[in-house]
């Protein structure tokens, strides 16, 4: 279980401060509500361990993680866009979330095949990220997030600007992940995204 | 290896004291290099009475003349420099503009001495340009003392100040630039709400950086400075010590040039007026100006045309006049011959060391700036800008009179030249090196630091396929400008030994003119040779490949 407790955060040469608390079980998504400046991405900075809080805990499995740096927090985030590394090919874009030193056995570059072709972007691995399209980069992104395996996603905005087909298969391919026991902190403007994805709400 | 506490691999040497170790450690020692140098000066030396500044008729003049060649110099240098950068930025499809900009980079990385040789090919005596004045007017000029000092620093310093000026004025945002231009703003309209905003923000560091190369100049007031009435603090250093043996006087004078230039450079680092120095090729929407018609465009033609010979001229010189000498040399072999290879064998010997060692210390300073942290940044800003602050002959005076006792080998003298000629490159190879180390932007790094890109890994994987070439091209700086240097080697070499420009100014001094032109353009030629053999490789992958724009970075050099 993910649990958020009065967990704090401002911003230097700000007054406002935010406070949050909430708790996400194995299989669930949560969904951020509120409009722009209202802390959603600060949120998922928080999780992320991209911001330090002044105050609270996150908790995952019992286990405390606030002063615990990105690389060893077990999330992955997907951002609206900039999820991939622009000067290398998709196959070691994905690669280097299943290893940091692309140290990949024959089983995991297979997995890498197998996962683009069922994105729908079968043979894309020698591609570089300037010659795919706003979906096609999601849909690598994502695949980079399902392989790297780790147990909670953070979404941040990750299907605005997609056609209506990507969106859709991206919502499978998100559910399919919520289904395998994932937990998603999603943040999303899109009431369809949150009414198809998320089992709860979070009024910010 | 180790693992996280949620079992994702960590990279070999993603410790903080990786990268924060050996960056503190290059940068404390160049720190302690520096003040070593200075304080043996003050300490080694018995200085004479500090009055004897202003009551020696010679010194007082020594300091005048200095820092009126470098105004002069720098005031003449920054106005070419911006009228040729508004010309070309009025003039985006200037038929010559490709090649004015490669002449422009050119001259910045021409040893002086090989420059020198150039320019008096065609404004000294019976130069080109010369004949041809005095032939159709009644105008006499010499070349040397003033004339020519200034005419070489302008040579060197108005393209640097010119690159550097139209980087800043194509970098004013497109949707500014659409509205002067639909506004049909012109004249000082245009200039105070377009042209001035962004000119103004590297106009104090570039007068700083072009005041400090001609206060500090060597090879050119050597060559043309054409007697004591024309000699400036660094040549007074240099023959105190080689000529007088008066180790008190130089130190006196090296402490008058490391105030005046480490005061400019002090208030530039506090200030904040030193960063972005370094001329990037621009790529910037071109946007047609309301000035740029008519009888402007003809005279901005007129004006890129003259600039483009002012450079132009020179380097054919160098080529017409070096290649029946080089030609000679080549079919006749002998002494000559075997001359020049030795020269070429001892200069690479003390380049590529030098070069190698600017690089591998911009690359572990700039690593420490990387950390975060003001006081670790400040430490990697001033580590690097100190061979700006301490002029080569300063920090070698010092050095040469530390070690005195010690240098009793020639190779001993030589490894010191490589270190000083590296020192003397870095804060160059370090502008080349900045922005594509540690410019990552923040949704890079944050996500490099998620998937747990660190250390090792995150030097292969994000590092290294940006830097590869600009780390090409820095290399290649760095060498050439040992390659060319004619300072340092000067007051630590021995005739007997000389590198390629020291071989060069030996004949020039002995008046083998023609030898001295083919050497000339040998040197040219290595240069050049140097250039290509650290680009080309980088230049077929980036073909192959797709490279971030950031890559496209181009930085200057210093003018030994």
């Amino acid at each position: 279980m993910l649990e958020v407790k009065d967990l704090t955060f401002r911003y230097p040469d700000t007054e406002t401060t935010w406070r949050f608390t909430f708790q996400v079980d194995h299989g669930q998504c949560i969904a951020l509500n509120g409009p722009s400046g209202s802390g959603k991405s600060t949120l998922l900075n928080l999780l992320a361990g991209f911001l330090t809080p002044e105050s609270g805990s996150i908790h995952w499995e019992g286990r405390l993680l606030n002063e615990l740096p990105p690389w060893d927090r077990p999330v992955t985030s997907l951002f609206q866009e900039h999820n991939l590394f622009e000067h290398l090919d998709v196959q070691t874009n994905i690669g280097l979330g299943m290893h940091p030193g692309l140290k990949l056995s024959a089983e995991q570059k297979q997995a890498i095949s197998r996962g683009l072709a069922s994105v729908g972007i079968a043979g894309f691995e020698s591609r570089m990220p300037g010659d795919l399209s706003g979906g096609q980069r999601q849909r690598v992104a994502l695949l980079r997030a399902l392989l790297r395996d780790q147990p909670i996603l953070l979404l941040d905005e990750p299907l605005t600007g997609l056609d209506a087909e990507a969106r859709t298969q991206l919502r499978s391919l998100l559910l399919r992940h919520k289904a395998a026991g994932k937990v998603l902190v999603l943040a999303s403007h899109d009431a369809e995204d949150r009414k198809i994805l998320a089992d709860k709400q979070l009024n910010l | 290896m180790r693992q996280s506490p949620f079992g994702a691999t960590q990279a070999p040497f993603s410790h903080p004291g990786w990268q924060i170790g050996p960056g503190l450690l290059i940068a404390a020692s160049l720190l302690a290099l520096t003040i070593a140098g200075v304080a043996a000066l003050l300490w080694q030396a018995h200085l004479p009475e500090v009055s004897e500044l202003w009551q020696n008729r010679y010194l007082s003049n020594v300091i005048q003349f200095t820092v009126w060649q470098a105004t002069l110099s720098t005031l003449l240098s920054l106005a070419l420099g911006l009228v040729i950068a508004l010309a070309l930025v009025r003039q985006p499809r200037f038929p010559g503009r490709n090649l004015l900009l490669r002449m422009m980079e050119l001259s910045l990385v021409l040893p002086t001495i090989v420059a020198v040789s150039g320019l008096v090919g065609v404004f000294g005596r019976h130069g080109w340009l010369t004949s041809v004045i005095e032939h159709w007017t009644t105008v006499r000029w010499n070349l040397y003392g003033l004339n020519g000092i200034v005419l070489a620093h302008v040579f060197f310093n108005a393209p640097l100040a010119g690159r550097i000026l139209l980087q800043a004025l194509e970098s004013v945002p497109a949707p500014r630039r659409r509205v002067a231009s639909q506004l049909g703003l012109t004249g000082w309209w245009l200039w105070r709400t377009l042209d001035w905003p962004a000119v103004r923000r590297v106009l104090p560091g570039i007068a700083a950086l072009v005041f400090t190369l001609c206060f500090t100049s060597f090879a050119i007031v050597m060559t043309l400075g054409g007697g004591p009435a024309s000699t400036t603090l660094e040549v007074a250093i240099y023959q105190s010590l080689r000529f007088e043996f008066d180790f008190g006087r130089a130190a006196l004078l090296a402490i008058v040039q490391l105030a005046i230039c480490g005061a400019i450079w002090l208030l530039m680092v506090r200030r904040g007026l030193s960063a972005n120095l370094s001329a990037q090729r621009s790529f910037s929407e071109s946007i047609l100006r309301p000035d740029s018609q008519g009888i402007t465009r003809f005279r901005d033609i007129v004006l890129l045309l003259c600039f483009t010979l002012f450079l132009l001229l020179p380097l054919a010189a160098i080529l017409f006049r070096g290649l029946p000498g080089l030609v000679t040399v080549a079919v006749d072999g002998g002494n000559p011959l075997a001359d020049l290879g030795h020269a070429t064998l001892r200069s690479f010997a003390i380049a590529l060391p030098a070069g190698a060692f600017s690089v591998l210390s911009a690359l572990l300073v700039l690593a420490l700036a990387g950390r975060g942290g003001s006081h670790l940044a400040r430490l990697s800003s001033v580590a690097t800008a100190v061979p700006l602050m301490v002029p080569p002959i300063v920090l070698g005076t010092g050095l040469f009179l530390l070690l005195r006792p010690s240098l009793g080998h020639s190779s001993q003298g030589l490894v010191l030249v490589a270190l000083i000629n590296g020192l003397m490159a870095l804060p160059f190879v370090t502008q080349l090196l900045k922005g594509p180390l540690t410019g990552l932007d923040q949704a890079t790094a944050q996500q490099a630091d998620q998937l747990g890109l660190l250390g090792w890994y995150r030097w292969r994987w994000l590092h290294w396929p940006r830097l590869k070439r600009p780390l090409a091209l820095a290399m290649a700086y760095g060498t050439g400008l040992s390659l060319g240097d004619f300072g340092v080697i000067a007051l630590f070499g021995t005739p007997g030994q000389p590198t390629v420009p020291v071989l060069l100014y030996q004949q020039l001094g002995s008046y083998r003119l023609e030898l001295a032109a083919g050497t000339a353009l040998w040197l040219v030629t290595l240069l050049l040779l140097v250039f290509a053999a650290f680009n080309l490789p980088g230049y077929r992958r980036k073909q192959r490949r797709h490279q971030p724009d950031a890559l496209k970075t181009l930085a200057e050099a210093r003018h030994a």
